[in-house]
């Protein structure tokens, strides 16, 4: 059995390992709500390829917009897959800090608070 | 199966969120109150893992490809659906606002499809499943297939009360689609829970395990 740093480690450099490999492997095909969507829209059908020029449309009458610092886990076209692996990086450790910090916090103040725990 | 902003209504996202931070509530007790510090470290580590795997799309023909949400993943691991819950929300958080994966208005319908419903689809069909079969392998790949097909067909309701979607077009492509990603979550999930069960059995629900799946049963 592995201790708690070589774990944590472990899984962090497998998790990024998986991130740099879906960089360049990952399937550039819709997901199953995009094509949906496309089908709804008349430019797929249930089974058939989508074509390449298939784009959704999008009416943003009544929603809510919001342009986020790196769109689809990349830093641009004249970044590349440096950029996609680096935006993929980031999230990755920082999924990993987040609950981990929210997690420990949450033991924390549990601890003050409850005698009990 | 992230939901962008434009297809929702403000209206009918802030009603998502609500019942979304009604579970982030449970899920954060549930944090406090279940989670032994002990499971720190597999806590953040599933949340990355989770992370990297769903930036990780696979084709699964039809001109559509998919990849693990990984809520019948971290329920089963933890024992809990609230794990589910707690680790899908704050990774669904990271993605929406950095990454524009799946929209801020929507992160609640979001939240409840792939956390709440994800989570505790695949960690009672994980449960029965196990008690029947005695096998971890068929009951996590059953589990985890079903925590996908579920949320995608609420999803679809969604989209049709959204407007977004036709029922019965809505009904038949995502439960199609999701049939097919959801064997690559059940691959991954099985994977995955072996995975973490060879280096630190200790740090797995005790459910997961077969003799004490077997003896609960």
């Amino acid at each position: 059995m592995i201790n708690n740093k070589t774990f944590l480690i472990g899984g962090i450099i497998v998790a990024l390992l998986i991130g740099v490999v879906a960089v360049f492997l990952a399937s550039g095909d819709p997901d199953g709500l995009e094509s949906t969507a496309l089908i709804v829209q008349g430019q797929k059908t249930l089974t058939g390829d989508t074509p390449p020029e298939a784009e959704i449309q999008e009416d943003l009458t009544g929603k809510f917009s919001y342009e986020s610092p790196m769109p689809d886990y990349s830093l641009g076209d004249a970044m590349g897959s440096t950029g996609g692996i680096l935006a993929i990086a980031v999230g990755t450790l920082l999924a990993f800090i987040v609950v981990f910090g929210f997690a420990y916090a949450i033991k924390r103040s549990g601890k003050s608070t409850d005698p009990n725990q | 199966m992230h939901i962008p902003d434009a297809f929702i209504p403000i209206g009918q996202g802030i009603i998502y969120w609500i019942i979304a931070l009604v579970f982030i509530a449970l899920a954060l007790r549930w944090a406090r109150n279940e989670m032994s510090e002990e499971k720190l470290p597999i806590v953040a580590v599933l949340a990355a893992g989770i992370f990297a795997l769903q930036s990780f799309n696979l084709p699964v023909s039809m001109g559509t490809s998919g990849h693990l949400v990984g809520g019948a993943l971290a329920a089963i691991v933890l024992g809990s659906p609230f794990a589910a819950v707690f680790i899908l929300a704050l990774v669904l958080i990271v993605q929406g606002v950095l990454f524009g994966d799946g929209g801020i208005t929507t992160m609640g319908a979001n939240i409840i499809n792939m956390g709440v419903i994800g989570g505790f689809v695949g960690f009672y069909s994980f449960k029965g499943l196990m008690k029947m079969t005695k096998s971890m392998p068929i009951s996590a790949f059953i589990a985890a297939w079903l925590a996908c097909l579920i949320p995608a067909l609420a999803c679809a309701v969604e989209m049709f009360l959204a407007g977004t979607f036709p029922l019965r077009e809505g009904l038949i492509a995502m439960g199609v689609y999701h049939a097919a990603i959801g064997v690559i979550e059940g691959v991954v999930t099985v994977a995955a829970i072996y995975l973490i069960t060879s280096v630190r059995p200790d740090l797995v629900d005790d459910g997961v395990k077969t003799t004490a799946g077997a003896k609960a049963a």
